[in-house]
């Protein structure tokens, strides 16, 4: 009896689909050599489940014609949506009123008014990667962007309350979106008078600041405050991001400082981009 | 095979995989509501699972250029870095085909033991790759049984459709 039964490929074959597979593979990950192939199939995707989501609350709603609560449910989405636009609209206006203080004067009212119209857009998420969100170290969304408002990358987005990522381009009119958890954004911060990177911990709501033990980190006490330095030209500094949940002696003269953020991005449908901060 | 064979089994590949994603939506939703304070412990692999049912079960018409391309659409679809699962699907359909003939002097238990044993060997892959942040050897445990038990209906519904459609 033979050893193992035979294959009805060849090895070569396997081998040969093996090497090609891991070239793709190796240019990929180190080089995002078909990052834009892939988000334009993401997208697709999503616009997919757009329209397919689209065909499924117009039927839903032609059944809830015949449902005396119809109404009711309409006027309550509508006032969420409102309240959450306003949410996004205010917390805009306190940090232009904050970062506009030195640059505009009393006289140009009118100015700082079409700023702020301008300079905001809210909008509707359009797809959370969930399956990545808890157990991988990339943390992404996407906007829906109907007005195709053309929208830079690495500009700040909020929530109502603060921030929670930056955009990161897009497809099809959609908006892309890093959080700050994610593994790959590092957001500059202060805690009382200390500095420093905190990279996303790739843990949902989580970042961290690795840094040298001294006085100054060692001043440093569970709760305390983590604002945004404004250091890294995205995000206006002095906005509170979260406070410290633990902090770890990791043994190498170095402390891990673990951030738990104050944004949730699962809270909420609606997120504003600032355009002008 | 017929070009209708590829695109069912395709098909059942990839509901697979958006299965496996609902339930990990299902299980991240979950956790972050109730579980919070306990490490994310398990998950599925219904898609591999399918793939590798085919693979056993007509190693004759899914050859290496198939997997390759199973594996080539599966990343697009699903977003992942491009040649993960091509190199994956390649891999273990190269290792069921040495073992085509041997599977079938299995018993039922020890299937269940190298399927989940494949799929467990996937996830590592995978945390390995793209979290290994969040690698953890009580996830692969917990998989390990998951994917165990998922095995024996996959294996009798996959048989069932391919009596009928292929």
């Amino acid at each position: 009896m033979a050893r193992s039964t035979p294959t009805y490929t060849p090895a070569g074959k396997y081998v040969l689909g093996g090497i090609i597979s891991a070239a793709l593979l190796i240019a990929d990950l180190n080089y995002q050599t078909f990052s834009a192939a892939r988000g334009l199939t993401q997208a697709s995707g999503i616009y997919t489940q757009l329209i397919l989501g689209n065909i499924v609350g117009y039927t839903s709603k032609i059944s809830a014609t015949f449902e005396d609560k119809k109404d009711l449910i309409a006027t309550n989405q509508k006032l969420r949506d409102e309240l959450l636009h306003m949410q996004n609209k205010i917390f805009l206006a306190q940090q232009l009123e904050l970062t506009s203080k030195n640059i505009l004067d009393v006289q140009e009212p009118l100015l700082k008014g079409n700023l702020e119209q301008e300079s905001m857009q809210s909008l509707k998420i359009a797809s959370f990667d969930l399956k990545n969100y808890l157990c991988c170290s990339s943390h992404t969304l996407y906007l829906r962007n109907p007005n195709k408002v053309d929208i830079a990358d690495n500009l700040p987005v909020f929530n109502g309350h603060t921030f929670i990522g930056q955009t990161f381009g897009g497809d099809l009119n959609l908006v892309k979106v890093i959080l700050l958890s994610d593994a790959s954004h590092i957001l500059p911060i202060k805690i009382k008078d200390f500095y420093c990177n905190a990279r996303g911990a790739g843990r949902p709501l989580e970042i961290k600041c690795v840094v040298p033990q001294n006085s100054e980190s060692s001043s440093l006490e569970v709760n305390d405050l983590a604002l945004s330095s404004g250091l890294g030209g995205v995000f206006p500094n002095n906005i509170v991001i979260g406070k410290i949940s633990s902090i770890i002696d990791n043994n190498l003269n170095e402390i891990e400082i673990l951030i738990r953020l104050k944004g949730d991005p699962l809270q909420q449908n609606y997120f504003g981009i600032s355009l002008s901060l | 095979m017929n070009f209708n064979g590829h695109i069912i089994i395709f098909a059942s590949i990839f509901l697979g995989f958006w299965l496996d994603t609902i339930i990990s939506s299902f299980d991240i939703r979950t956790h972050i509501l109730i579980l919070e304070s306990v490490p994310y412990l398990a998950e599925s692999c219904i898609g591999l699972l399918i793939f590798c049912y085919w693979v056993y079960a007509i190693p004759e018409k899914l050859q290496s250029s198939s997997a390759l391309l199973y594996g080539l659409l599966i990343d697009l679809c699903f977003g992942d870095a491009i040649g993960f699962h091509m190199l994956f699907f390649v891999a273990i359909s190269y290792v069921i085909h040495v073992y085509a003939l041997r599977f079938r002097l299995f018993s039922y238990f020890q299937l269940i033991i190298f399927f989940a044993g494949a799929a467990v060997f996937y996830l590592a892959c995978k945390y390995l790759i793209f979290s290994p942040i969040n690698y953890s050897y009580l996830l692969l445990i917990f998989s390990f049984c998951i994917n165990a038990l998922a095995w024996l209906p996959i294996y009798f519904g996959m048989r069932y459709i391919r009596r009928r459609l292929i």
